[in-house]
This record gives C-alpha cells, sequence and structure tokens, in this order.
C-alpha cells in the first residue's frame, strides 16, 4: 500500500476533526430526510400521493443535499493536501525519498478521495429509508453513487493540481472554490438566458455551459430534468473525466518540477 | 563518493553557482563554509536531486545525478536547512514512514527503524508523538530519518541551527559514528567551532565559486604562520606596535588587553617575536602560538577583521 494514504487516512481518523466532520455530515442528512419526510406527509394529508413519491423525493433530496456538502468538502481535502506539505516544509522530505512524483501525488488524490468516500458510503443507510419508501430501486442508488464518486473524483483531481501549483493552502483551496462557484453560477446564469432554446431536442452548443455542472449531471442522472438531451449526463460526466485527468496530469508534471 | 565539477546553476539572473568544484571520498566530513546567498544551500540541494544544475559534473557514488536521480536519492541521506516534520505522528510510526518510503519492507523495515532509534537514543521516546519532543530530539529524529536507509552520503544543511550545545554535542557524536562507517558527510553551517571539530576537510564558497580551501586539524608546529594570542599588562597599543614592528608579524585581532597576531615562519619565528617583545619591554602575561583558526580563516578570507 501506498506509504502516503495509510499516513493520510491514519492522521485524518486520529484527528478529532475527522469524527466530528463525519457525524456533522450524517446529521445533515438525517436532518434533510426527516424535512422532506415530514413536507411530503404534510402533501399526503392535503389528498396528494404517498408511498413511492414519498420515497422519490426524499432520495432526490438526500442525493442533492449530499453532493452540495461533499462539493463543499472535497477542496477542503484535495487543495490542501500538497500545499500543507509545502507549509510544513516537509515535501522534500517524500521528493528526496524513493516515491516517484506519480506515487505522490496518487497518495495525496487516493486520500482524500478515499475520505470524501467514507463519508458518501456512511449515508448509505440513510438512502436506503428511500428505498424501502418505495419508487427507487437499488440500481438508482447504485447509479447516484456512482455519479456523486466520479465528480468527487474530478474535483479533488483539481484541487489537487492547485495544490500542486500554490505555496499556500489557503490560495489552492481559495482558488479550487473559486473554480467551482463560477462554472456554477456562470451555467446556471447561462441556462437562465438561454432557457427558451434549452427545449430544442437534442445536442446544442447552448447547452455545452451545462456540461460543468455538476447539479445539471445529477439532475438528468436521477431523471429530474434532462434539459431536453437524454445523453447530457453522459457528455458531462466525460467532461469531469477529461477535466480530471488534465488536473492530474498537470499536478504530476508540477510535482516532477518541484523535484528537479 | 562526491564529485563536484564546474557546476552552475542560475535562478533567472542570479547566479547561485557558478563553476563551484568539490570531491570528497567515503570517510571525509566536508564542511562548506561560506556567508549567506553563497550558493551552499543550492549546492546540497543538486545533491539531493532536488534542484536540477545548469552545467557541470555532478556525481555521487559514481552515478550522475542529472541522469539517475532515483539511484542517487538511494545513496544519499538529506536534510534540510529547515526541516519538516509531521507532528501528529508518532516517532516510531514517522521512522516507519519513511522506511516505507525508501521501500524498506517486511524485517528490513523492522531493524532499519530499530537500529535508527537505537543509534538517536530515542528507543525510550519511540512511542511518544513528535510534537512532544524537544528541538533536540527533534533534530535526532531527522537524523535518524535521513540515515534510515543506510545512505553512502549524507547532506547535511544548517543542521545544528537552534540546538543547544548538549544537542549539538550529541549531534558531533553522531556526526563522528556517521564518519567511522566510511560515508560521506557534506555538511554546510555558520557555526565554524562545530564543523573545526569534526571536519576533516574545509571547502569555503562564495559567490558560486571556490576562493579557498583548508586543512584545519594542521599541525601548529609545521604550518609555516602561526597565530599567537596574546595577553599584556603593559600598554596594548604598543604592544600591537612592537608586534607588527617585527617582520613576518600582523596584527589579527585586538580586544582591550588582548591580542592575536599572525607570524611567518613557525614556531622559530614565534620564539624570535616572544623575546622581541620582552625585549621591548611588553609586560606579557600569556604568549599562546597555535594554528589558525577556522573564524580566523574565514575572516581573511570574506573580510571582517574585528581590529
Amino acid at each position: 500500500m501506498n506509504p502516503i494514504i495509510r499516513k493520510e487516512l491514519h492522521l485524518h481518523m486520529r484527528m478529532r476533526r475527522g469524527w466530528w466532520l463525519l457525524g456533522l455530515y450524517l446529521f445533515a442528512l438525517c436532518g434533510t430526510v426527516t424535512l422532506v419526510y415530514y413536507n411530503s406527509a404534510m402533501n399526503a394529508r392535503r389528498g396528494n400521493p404517498v408511498g413511492a413519491v414519498v420515497g422519490t423525493n426524499v432520495f432526490h433530496t438526500v442525493v442533492l443535499t449530499q453532493l452540495v456538502v461533499l462539493l463543499f468538502l472535497a477542496p477542503v481535502f484535495s487543495a490542501g493536501s500538497l500545499t500543507i506539505e509545502k507549509e510544513q516544509r516537509t515535501l522534500a522530505g517524500l521528493l528526496t525519498s524513493l516515491l516517484s512524483p506519480f506515487e505522490i501525488w496518487w497518495g495525496k488524490y487516493a486520500a482524500s478521495l478515499l475520505y470524501l468516500g467514507l463519508l458518501l458510503f456512511s449515508s448509505l443507510p440513510i438512502l436506503s429509508v428511500a428505498v424501502v419508501l418505495g419508487g427507487i430501486g437499488p440500481l438508482e442508488v447504485l447509479a447516484a453513487f456512482g455519479v456523486t464518486a466520479l465528480l468527487l473524483a474530478s474535483i479533488c483531481s483539481i484541487g489537487l493540481y492547485f495544490s500542486s501549483f500554490f505555496r499556500r493552502s489557503v490560495h489552492s483551496t481559495a482558488l479550487t472554490y473559486g473554480l467551482l462557484l463560477a462554472t456554477h453560477i456562470l451555467s446556471f446564469v447561462a441556462f437562465a438566458f438561454l432557457e427558451p432554446s434549452l427545449a430544442e431536442a437534442g445536442f446544442s452548443w447552448k447547452k455545452m455551459p451545462l456540461l460543468l455542472n455538476t447539479f445539471s449531471c445529477m439532475m438528468s442522472v436521477l431523471g429530474i430534468e434532462d434539459f431536453g438531451w437524454k445523453w447530457i449526463w453522459l457528455a458531462s460526466l466525460l467532461s469531469f473525466a477529461a477535466l480530471g485527468v488534465t488536473a492530474s496530469l498537470l499536478a504530476s508534471r508540477n510535482l516532477r518540477r518541484s523535484e528537479g | 563518493m562526491i564529485e563536484v565539477r564546474g557546476v552552475h546553476k542560475s535562478y533567472g539572473n542570479t547566479k547561485a553557482l557558478d563553476g563551484f568544484s568539490l570531491v570528497a571520498e567515503g570517510g571525509d566530513l566536508v564542511g562548506l563554509v561560506g556567508p549567506n546567498g553563497a550558493g551552499k544551500t543550492t549546492l546540497i540541494k543538486i545533491l539531493a536531486t532536488l534542484v536540477r544544475a545548469d552545467a557541470g559534473e555532478i556525481r555521487v557514488a559514481g552515478l550522475d545525478v542529472g541522469h539517475e536521480p532515483s539511484a542517487v536519492r538511494q545513496m544519499t541521506g538529506y536534510l534540510p536547512e529547515v526541516a519538516g516534520i509531521y507532528q501528529e505522528m508518532r516517532v516510531a510510526e514517522f521512522l516507519g514512514f519513511f522506511a516505507d518510503a525508501f521501500h524498506l519492507r517486511g524485517t528490513r523495515k523492522k531493524e532499519a527503524v530499530d537500529a535508527a532509534l537505537a543509534a538517536s537514543g530515542l528507543v525510550p521516546l519511540r512511542a511518544r508523538y513528535v510534537e512532544e519532543l524537544s528541538l533536540g530530539q527533534k533534530q535526532r529524529l531527522l537524523l535518524a530519518k535521513t540515515t534510515l536507509h543506510s545512505p553512502k552520503v549524507l547532506l547535511l544543511d544548517e543542521p545544528t541551527t537552534g540546538l543547544d550545545p548538549m544537542a549539538r554535542l550529541q549531534f558531533r557524536q553522531e556526526l563522528r559514528s556517521w564518519q567511522s562507517r566510511d560515508k560521506v558527510i557534506l555538511i554546510s553551517s555558520h557555526i565554524l567551532s562545530d564543523l573545526e571539530e569534526v571536519c576533516t576537510q574545509v571547502v569555503f564558497i562564495a559567490d558560486g565559486r571556490n576562493p579557498a580551501k583548508l586543512e584545519p586539524s594542521s599541525d601548529p608546529g609545521k604550518g609555516p604562520q602561526l597565530f599567537c594570542d596574546l595577553e599584556v599588562i603593559s600598554d596594548p597599543r604598543a604592544a600591537k606596535q612592537f608586534a607588527e614592528s617585527f617582520p613576518g608579524t600582523r596584527a589579527v585581532e585586538a580586544r582591550g588587553a588582548q591580542l592575536v597576531v599572525a607570524v611567518d615562519g613557525g614556531k622559530e619565528a614565534a620564539a624570535a617575536l616572544l623575546s622581541h617583545l620582552i625585549q621591548s619591554g611588553v609586560k606579557l602575561v600569556r604568549f599562546d602560538p597555535r594554528a589558525q583558526t577556522l573564524e580566523e580563516l574565514y575572516r581573511d578570507t570574506f573580510g571582517g577583521s574585528r581590529s
């Protein structure tokens, strides 16, 4: 096992922060489920349908809330992972060991992703509530988990690139958040301007901004909205994958440069 | 084991190294001395494969640093000027992490960690968190980490900065222990007394070049120039004038009633100078001929006389 992965996970779980974060995360998701369930039950009393619709509502809300929280946490774990080594002046020790720049990158990347993966999988019992209520099958749960994991993998890779580029965590973290906010806000602005043309069926270049919006991708996967193009989720995932791979190559190159 | 010939390195328009050369063999403990910005850290970083030289021939244990960096890392242990440390780890865990990073596995890893703990005297502290250690203990831990994979060459950049006298003494003992195992140790430090005590060779560096070279442990009886510590109870200014009037003699330092004078010609010349001073009426309470110290040579080379 890559020693950096082991070190990072040990240190994460040894600190109180690791457990507090996990607790808060699950608390937030439980709160969301309770609110949605309560709201759906109130609607049911007014004569609206229950059962499958309540389950679907709970599932969609929890998946989207989970995505927001994890997108908020991803830069914390990824964008600071290499800069902290620079700030603590421990990067030279890693670069002069027998670990290759790729192994260092991979260790940091996998460690940040594994912790987010722990958060993601810890929410499985909460999501299973939606399955019990009905309207949602295991395949949909699997699809939501897979897409969330892929989106996080891409965001972590971008965060790690900024971490390899900057010397201070505050700069790399701020820029990762800035990029995430900018792409989401810009794509929503574009969505508002281009809304009439989004009704057009099939692919259109006007739908391109939505490819870099994690919510449009997830909404398409969940079947909430397909923006007139049923493959938009796949195009979006491929765009994020391309970004992630490019960011990882650039981060490895930056580490090689620090090395020599 | 270390061969550096005509190395050049520039950062933009600033020349950090400008044709510097250095050769050291097994068992050598080489002190690298020079003012701030002379190029010491850049040279050590090049040897540690952290910085790539622009030109020149650089070999460690016969390996080309530019072309075989991974093999060079296997042969070298590098302790940076400001070495970071994982404060949240336990002592043995910290060493275990770097044993993994140097691809030591199974019993080799356990043996290496145990040996490093024993050599650094940190066995009783193996379960402590690093943040609980004193500065001296942390420095010993860092040296243990640097030597964990039994490198043939040790590159130490200002390793004794901030250490108390006892910790520096322990550090010097560890260096001697490593030197006795036929390792090459290149150490950069501003604490010249430390270097003078342990180094077999001192190499000066200024503006990225070689200005001078010294063997600090030379016998006072053999050297052509001796330095005499004088203490007078008569007028020190007059004593200085009388001393400088003697052929081949110059005053190096004057502090109150104490003088340091350099005299050419070894012990015979020193004896003649002593007679000359007594005959001139200088009242001496101390006259102590010795070899030039590293600090005096440093001042000679880089300026800054205190007289």
